[in-house]
């Protein structure tokens, strides 16, 4: 069997490519007890394979998902039809912290509010593909496979002429499309809140493909209700996209969080006046909130009138009366997520619990049913990974990148990451895990 | 109906210069079913471009950008309305309905709700005066122990504060009853400076209510700005940069 040959050949250069991506600087930062760390992101050399058949019906599916859930925003800061006719219960908009009041009646440039869309997803040991969760604010990731596949280019230079993979290295082509779609006139930007922040090289290394600049707000200012940067010679330079990697409530101090020191004061003013695109647009959160990813299928037949193509993970909400019952009985079986975590964090698996603390956490999501989804535990089907020269079977899922310009296109490629630890489900980068690369095949 | 003029100014000092000021002044009031505005000028000084945007709320907001050092910012607005509460405004959205930012109940707050819920029945006019009529007897009007950051649990615990206080438990009675309700500021009752009350959702329009006086909202009151909370309706924020350590701010205003 070639393939697997050929994964042996990338597998026999795994020390060499780890060694290649430590010294880019390919690093993630973490911090726990407030202490900030940087980490390397290990690299598993045995790529995930995904058939050209399954991404077709994949990449169906993703474009059908993120274009329902572009609508629904749109929806929810203008008329709220879908609230109105009963299809979600207002409680799982508006208590939503993603839901901004302040960004109601805004229509971003051609009505794009997720320009940039990570879905995650796991595929279970029948081969069907499951949406874990929607990334709709700022989905970070894109950039490790894409160095990973370069540095595997340099070390395994067969296995890329001897397989038929398709080229991911189109990535920064198409966000910097998507960002060109939303510019309102000016340069192109990126906007980190500097060295310390988690995904810093990624910022700094899309920003680099992509021919935007990398600023901080420091540089920045709006005057006529205009974003600008600031140059070293004194001068001025329009900015017409800035695709922000801070999240909302720190984005406008005179808006948001009047304490935030990394924000722009009278970007939102800007922005309302339509003079610049903001990528991925503030107010998304309402979107990708865990509580409302229950409603993403219908969402799908409301606004689009189509079947959904890709399944949610069975998700219960204690909300309802009869799924209360159901998680109170099954409780041991399930795994509980808090809405309001992200990262891997919050989330409880039901079979990991003594007798007391399934009845103490019984009592609390019957206090406050709507912090609470509750989903089975899916078979991920596992993939092999190299543990100190050993093939091992491990959890892992994929994030899918969907970006929305004048069409909506699915990046033929993705993040797979994986869990280190031959227990745990909970992939999060945040949490330890690795990652690999996916290689889509071309036929 | 009545015709009102009005004027409001503020003086901001500051000890020593600054510079990269930003600014957004939520200080022109809005026409609205119940204002009909005939005249209003703003002067800022020292000159500086100014831009005009509508917020989410409705809100007139003025903003602007000030690079070079100065060491102080006067804003005045001064103008004329027609002012007629027996029309109605109905600019309603959901997040009137839900606690904001300033008031979200403690446990104190809510029980005080649960202990007085039971008495009143009837319409939301009808509770809104209920509830504003224990107010005035909890509450005592008393100036110098809340500030514009005191939410309504701490104003409720404090039992005291100014009007914006008044307004913020109020508000916080009403949402937990169901009813929508908004924080407004602007000016009434001519005692120099900016005023705040509370409008609730009758079922199909708003209604105003003034919390600190007891009273219902009359021709003598002009709306400023309008939102879920002080937060939204700050007349003025801003970010500056310098090595200042005070600031002076010094407002006057008057509605006749």
């Amino acid at each position: 069997m070639t393939q697997q040959k050929q994964f042996n050949k990338a597998v026999g250069n795994a020390s060499e490519i780890n060694e290649l991506l430590r010294r880019y600087g390919v690093k993630f930062g973490i911090y726990k007890d407030g202490v900030f760390n940087e980490q390397f992101f290990p690299f598993d050399p045995i790529p995930r394979v995904i058939s050209a058949e399954d991404f077709q019906s994949m990449e169906k599916g993703l474009v059908q998902r993120v274009n329902a859930l572009n609508e629904f925003l749109f929806d929810i800061y203008h008329e709220k039809k879908i609230v109105r006719d009963g299809i979600i219960p207002e409680d799982f908009i508006y208590i939503s912290k993603g839901y901004l009041a302040e960004c109601e009646g805004i229509t971003p440039k051609n009505k794009v509010y997720s320009h940039i869309s990570g879905i995650d997803l796991v595929q279970a040991k029948d081969g069907e593909w499951y949406i874990l969760e929607d990334n709709l604010r700022i989905p970070s990731g894109a950039s490790y496979p894409l160095i990973a596949r370069e540095l595997t280019r340099i070390a395994a230079p067969q296995a890329f002429s001897e397989n038929h993979i398709v080229d991911n290295r189109g990535y920064a082509e198409l966000l910097k499309e998507t960002m060109e779609y939303s510019n309102c006139g000016g340069i192109r930007a990126i906007l980190t809140p500097g060295r310390y922040n988690a995904a810093y090289f990624e910022h700094s290394y899309l920003a680099e493909h992509t021919g935007s600049v990398l600023v901080q707000n420091d540089e920045l200012f709006v005057e006529d209700n205009i974003l600008y940067q600031r140059t070293y010679s004194g001068s001025k330079t329009r900015i017409g996209v800035l695709y922000r990697r801070i999240a909302d409530e720190y984005l406008d101090p005179l808006t948001f969080l009047p304490e935030s020191l990394i924000g722009i004061p009278n970007l939102m003013e800007a922005y309302r006046s339509g003079n610049v695109g903001i990528v991925n647009a503030p107010g998304n959160g309402v979107a990708d909130d865990k509580g409302i990813y229950y409603f993403v299928p219908k969402m799908i037949k409301y606004y689009l009138g189509e079947e959904p193509i890709l399944k949610n993970a069975p998700t219960y909400l204690p909300f309802y009366d009869e799924d209360m019952k159901y998680v109170m009985d099954n409780l041991e079986k399930l795994v509980i997520k808090d809405v309001a975590e992200a990262g891997g964090y919050g989330v409880v698996f039901g079979s990991d619990l003594t007798k007391e603390k399934l009845e103490e956490f019984r009592k609390t999501i019957i206090a406050e049913p709507r912090r609470f989804i509750a989903q089975e535990v899916i078979d991920f089907l596992d993939l092999p990974i190299l543990d100190n020269g050993e093939t091992v079977m491990r959890k892992a899922d994929l994030r899918a990148f969907v970006l929305s310009g004048e069409k909506t296109k699915v990046w033929a490629s993705g993040l797979t990451r994986f869990s280190r630890n031959p227990d745990s489900f909970v992939v999060n980068s945040s949490q330890g895990g690795g990652f690999k690369d996916t290689w889509v095949l071309s036929r | 109906m009545k015709r009102v003029n009005f004027y409001y100014s503020t003086k901001l000092t500051f000890d020593d210069y600054v510079h990269n000021h930003s600014f957004a002044l939520r200080i022109m009031p809005p026409e609205t079913d119940t204002q009909h505005i005939l005249s209003c000028s703003l002067n800022i000084s020292p000159f500086v471009p100014t831009q005009q945007t509508v917020d989410a709320f409705g809100n007139n907001v003025t903003a602007g950008y000030m690079r070079d050092d100065h060491r102080f910012l006067d804003y005045e607005i001064k103008g004329s309305a027609e002012v007629d509460h027996t029309k109605h405004r109905l600019d309603l959205l959901p997040c009137y309905f839900y606690q904001s930012q300033y008031t979200k109940p403690d446990d104190g707050l809510r029980s005080f709700y649960d202990s007085i819920k039971g008495k009143c029945t009837g319409t939301a006019s009808d509770k809104a005066e209920y509830f504003c009529n224990i107010l005035s007897d909890t509450i005592e009007y008393k100036k110098g122990f809340t500030d514009t950051t005191t939410t309504a649990a701490q104003a409720f615990a404090l039992n005291k504060g100014v009007c914006q206080d008044f307004s913020h438990i109020l508000i916080s009675l009403l949402r937990m009853d169901g009813i929508a309700a908004r924080y407004i500021a602007g000016l009434a009752f001519c005692d120099g400076e900016t005023h705040s009350w509370v409008e609730y959702w009758t079922g199909d329009h708003w209604e105003g209510i003034d919390p600190a006086n007891n009273c219902p909202v009359s021709d003598d009151y002009l709306v400023i700005s309008q939102g879920r909370d002080f937060r939204d309706c700050a007349i003025d924020r801003g970010v500056m940069f310098g090595k200042y350590t005070k600031q002076l701010q010094l407002v006057r205003s008057v509605l006749t």
